[in-house]
């Protein structure tokens, strides 16, 4: 049977935190009544104001560029895209056409242990449409509603070059750019609510041939899995026809989340003539190097650095990097947790199991948790000197994670410090030998499991507080001796 | 009325030391404007009313003692430009009842200065060049002569006493061409100079407010007030506003000007217009001016370059007359059925061709040929004119070359437009030009014979009002 690669090019769009929108006043804030966040600019009014840059959006989109290593355009212009539709209020959309803000970068992904660069063809800032809403479907709907207030909101658009080779690799591909936009602070990236969307250019080729095969566009993903199942789903549409010795028709298909299918929309062949011309009511704006370096110089440490100074300076394994760079914050609890205690994989390993679990089942983030990580480092700390055990802490953890409070205050409260004085365990070694003859004469026997039980007998009198260690020492020396 | 021959500042003292009473004074400007009304249909949406009402605001104003160097002067602006209180219809159905939700800068600095809004002047649909005859409210009559063309509103207001100074806009040269028609002036300054926010424009990057007026003085006066730097205007310029009505009471010394090789080779310039124009030359000669020709080589290609780039530049920016949002709707079922029937019933025909011709030239298959070439031919024609004026001080040549054209006779909006044969350059290079009126004395009460078009360098009114004081007080 023949083989075929998959050739995969995702189009992200993002919306950018600007507490504005890009080309006037108005604000930008998230689910207001349906046009109250609109004026003269934003709705295309005759006689309306003139669109005056935000020059915070363009300052990041210029700090996207510079962290996925794009070449910085030297001059900011902007184009016209023209077409009709009732949620686009000029009969145009301001973009860059000509000379996008960002070309030639790459972003980096890592999947078993790999790592694989991916081309990101261009970055460009444009302006969001408005919103329509119809009673049911688009066709059966007897009138449909519009709401401007998302037209206007700066909007970042992110082209792939064709370098995905898989419904896996297009999700790692889009976590990471998520990451990297999150650390920048600059989006929030969230699929669900609209703020990061993806379209995903598939086509199939025989292995070994580097031509392109005939494409379709494929929309309506609004997750992570989403995409992921798509893609699968389309990738595997496209083999059965291509080896049934049918072609490929070049269309935009909608994901059916439901249905779990993709179906056709329109044909690619009637694409429509956008007409894009400079914007004659924007001059071009001069990106100078000054400018650049100072945005430069305000991005923070990215996820990739991060992951290989993880790797390196902690020797922590690469899936553990990979999962504590996955924020931001994540990375910066880490390192603060080390500052009280210095153990890289013991604390990785307490954040991706026990915080990880208990962020996940509250669905809360780590910057929501009332866990700080000053306290973690103690409660490590403690467990390190033996003070409570691995089991203790878990139970003690688990009280932080609910409260906030201080570890050591939460284990005076439930009197759960650990039991190693010696002194003290002898007395109760000696009450639980003498209540338990038969188990000692089992012991003597060589009946071994005696003692497990013996063990369990004196924690259960120390209400689990006894220093396991020191008791099962201690037990053997006495029942040798005896 | 008086005011017809008094310059704008001379009417405006005279208000304000109480020779003459606002009321009063308002109810001659709205009888003159209701006569030029009724003859020659330049206004739309005329309410006598409005004036009677802005001159009583006007004098609680001048009462309380505000430095108002426009005091009670009469203006008309055109009907692309912004205010609150009347519509603005750009002389098109689809804006027939649109009342705008913003005012225009350069009106709001008028009226603090005084200026009394008088009424809006009708136009063109959208300003696009049709020479006063593709107007929803009817066709501007001439007040020289009612048979022809009064080119817009804005001009024959003035020329019919009316109003003092109007502000209108110029596109590819339709303010001068209109001052030409109705043999009054006609200033487009720089563009940048007065900002464009408040203008409901069709082309952009060409389109800049002016001034038409009787009097050079006036020009002045009103361009004083309009000009400067606009926050909200990002292509609006920070260059410094000089006083002109100081400036232009000097007299300028040897002006050097140029005369582009073989500007009267063109088939469609009227005989009585090249004339009229030779002999003025003649005369400048010697008296304070050095003519020398000039050879230009894009210069001739200028009107067909900027009906191109106008062309694409309306169609894009007409394209939020959908319907959807204010404005003329088209009845329909479906989206686009809707968009169809609003545009091509709120449209006139001759709009329609223009906007179908702006969305060919810049598809796919004709942009690199026609809109890229348009393009680049702009900036040949800039850097040519640019060049020219580094060694001259001005550039002359003929404003139209014809006189007012009949009312009723075909309107070609499309190419070759020679209304804009001499006027295109300056547009599409950003220049200042001023449009001079020359009458023939002998033939009393007749159409303008010709005007003469001074265009200058970029930032210098001042030398264009300088020369055209000169020629209005001891040349002609």
């Amino acid at each position: 049977m023949q083989e075929f690669e998959t050739v995969i090019g995702l189009e992200v769009h993002v919306e950018l935190l600007t507490r504005t929108k890009l080309f006037c006043g108005c604000s930008t804030a998230f689910g207001a009544a349906p046009n109250t966040q609109v004026c003269p600019v934003c709705l295309g009014l005759p006689g309306g104001m003139l669109p005056l840059l935000n020059k915070t959006a363009a300052e990041y989109t210029i700090k996207a560029a510079l962290a996925l290593n794009c070449t910085v355009t030297p001059n900011l212009t902007f184009d016209r895209k023209n077409y009709f539709y009732a949620d686009l209020p000029k009969g145009f959309q301001i973009s860059q056409f000509f000379y996008p803000m960002g070309t030639n970068g790459y972003l980096e992904i890592h999947h078993n242990g790999e790592s694989k660069k991916i081309g990101i063809r261009q970055l460009h800032l444009e302006e969001d449409t408005g919103k329509l809403s119809h009673f049911g479907d688009i066709i059966s709907s007897p009138y449909s509603r519009v709401d401007f207030n998302r037209a206007g909101v700066p909007l970042m658009e992110i082209v792939s070059e064709p370098d995905i080779r898989s419904a896996e690799e297009a999700r790692l591909y889009l976590q990471k750019l998520r990451t990297i936009l999150c650390y920048l602070g600059i989006s929030d990236c969230k699929m669900e609510e609209g703020s990061m969307r993806c379209d995903a250019n598939i086509s199939l080729r025989p292995v070994g041939s580097s031509e392109l095969g005939k494409k379709t566009e494929l929309k309506n993903m609004n997750s992570f899995r989403s995409v992921f199942r798509g893609i699968e789903y389309e990738v595997e549409r496209q083999r059965t026809i291509l080896l049934s010795g049918d072609s490929i028709i070049p269309e935009t298909r909608h994901w059916d989340e439901a249905k779990g299918i993709t179906r056709a929309m329109r044909s690619k062949f009637v694409s429509a003539d956008y007409r894009c011309f400079p914007d004659p009511n924007i001059p071009p704006f001069p990106v100078d190097t000054k400018w650049v370096e100072s945005i430069q110089a305000s991005i923070p440490e990215l996820p990739d650095a991060k992951y290989y100074r993880f790797i390196e300076e902690y020797g922590l394994p690469p899936y553990d990097a990979e999962v504590l760079t996955g924020t931001k914050e994540l990375a910066d609890f880490y390192e603060e947790v080390l500052t009280c205690y210095r153990e890289p994989k013991t604390v990785s390993n307490w954040i991706m199991s026990e915080l990880m679990g208990h962020l996940n089942a509250a669905g809360i983030g780590i910057t929501e948790a009332k866990i700080k990580a000053k306290d973690l480092g103690k409660l490590l700390q403690l467990v390190g000197k033996g003070e409570i055990s691995g089991k203790m802490a878990k139970s003690v953890f688990e009280e932080m994670f609910a409260t906030g409070e201080d570890p050591e205050l939460i284990i005076k409260k439930q009197g759960l410090a650990q039991i190693s004085d010696e002194d003290t365990l002898d007395g109760i070694i000696n009450t639980v030998l003498a209540a338990n003859p038969q188990s000692v004469q089992d012991y003597h026997s060589g009946k071994k499991k005696a003692l497990g039980f013996l063990v369990g007998q004196i924690m259960k009198e120390t209400k689990g507080q006894a220093n396991p260690q020191l008791v099962n020492k201690m037990l053997e020396e006495k029942l040798k001796s005896s | 009325m008086s005011g017809d021959k008094l310059t704008a500042a001379e009417l405006a003292a005279s208000i304000k030391e109480g020779a003459l009473q606002l009321t009063e004074h308002g109810e001659n400007v709205s009888r003159l404007c209701t006569k030029a009304q009724s003859e020659f249909n330049i206004f739309i949406n005329f309410n006598p009313n409005d004036i009677t009402k802005e001159s009583e605001r006007l004098a609680g104003k001048v009462g309380s003692g505000a430095e108002l160097p426009l005091a009670g002067v009469p203006f008309c602006l055109a009907d692309n430009i912004c205010t609150l209180e009347l519509k603005t219809t750009c002389g098109s159905r689809m804006l027939a009842s649109y009342r705008p939700l913003t005012e225009d800068g350069a009106v709001r600095r008028l009226k603090e200065k005084g200026a009394l809004l008088a009424a809006k002047g009708n136009m063109d649909e959208f300003g696009i060049g049709a020479g006063g005859r593709n107007s929803f409210f009817g066709a501007i009559k001439n007040p020289c002569n009612p048979e022809h063309t009064g080119g817009s509103g804005a001009a024959a207001a003035v020329a019919s006493g009316a109003v003092s100074f109007s502000l209108a806009t110029d596109r590819c040269g339709e303010l001068r061409q209109a001052a030409a028609y109705c043999g009054v002036l006609g200033l487009k300054p720089t563009y940048g100079r007065i900002s464009r926010q408040g203008l409901i424009d069709s082309a952009p990057s060409m389109e800049q407010a002016g001034i038409i007026a009787r009097q050079t003085k006036d020009l002045a006066s009103a361009l004083s007030i309009v000009c400067g730097a606009d926050p909200q205007d990002p292509t609006s310029s920070s260059c410094g506003v000089p006083d002109f009505n100081a400036l232009i009471e000097e007299k300028p010394r040897s002006v050097k000007i140029a005369l582009p090789y073989l500007w009267d080779d063109l088939a469609a310039l009227e005989g009585e217009v090249k004339d009229a124009i030779a002999a003025l030359l003649c005369r400048l000669e010697g008296n304070y001016f050095s003519l020398e020709t000039v050879p230009l080589e894009y210069f001739h290609h200028a009107s067909t370059t900027a009906a191109m780039i106008s062309a694409v530049e309306a169609f894009s920016n007409l394209s939020n007359y959908d319907g959807v949002r204010f404005g003329f709707r088209g009845e329909s079922k479906h989206l686009h059925d809707m968009y169809r029937q609003t545009r091509t019933e709120g449209f006139s025909s001759n709009l329609k061709k223009f906007l179908t011709f702006g969305a060919l030239i810049s598809s796919g298959k004709y942009y690199h040929d026609c809109f890229l070439k348009a393009q680049k031919m702009r900036s040949l024609i800039k850097d040519e004119l640019e060049k020219c004026l580094l060694q001259y001080d001005l550039l002359v040549v003929p404003t139209v070359p014809f006189k007012a054209p009949l009312l009723g006779s075909g309107i070609s909006p499309l190419l070759p437009d020679f209304a804009a044969y001499y006027t295109a350059a300056a547009s599409l290079a950003g220049l200042p030009a001023l449009t001079f009126p020359l009458k023939d004395p002998a033939q009393k009460g007749g159409l303008p014979v010709a005007g003469l078009q001074l265009i200058g360098k970029a930032w210098d009114e001042k030398t264009l009002l300088q020369v055209s004081l000169l020629l209005e007080e001891e040349l002609l």
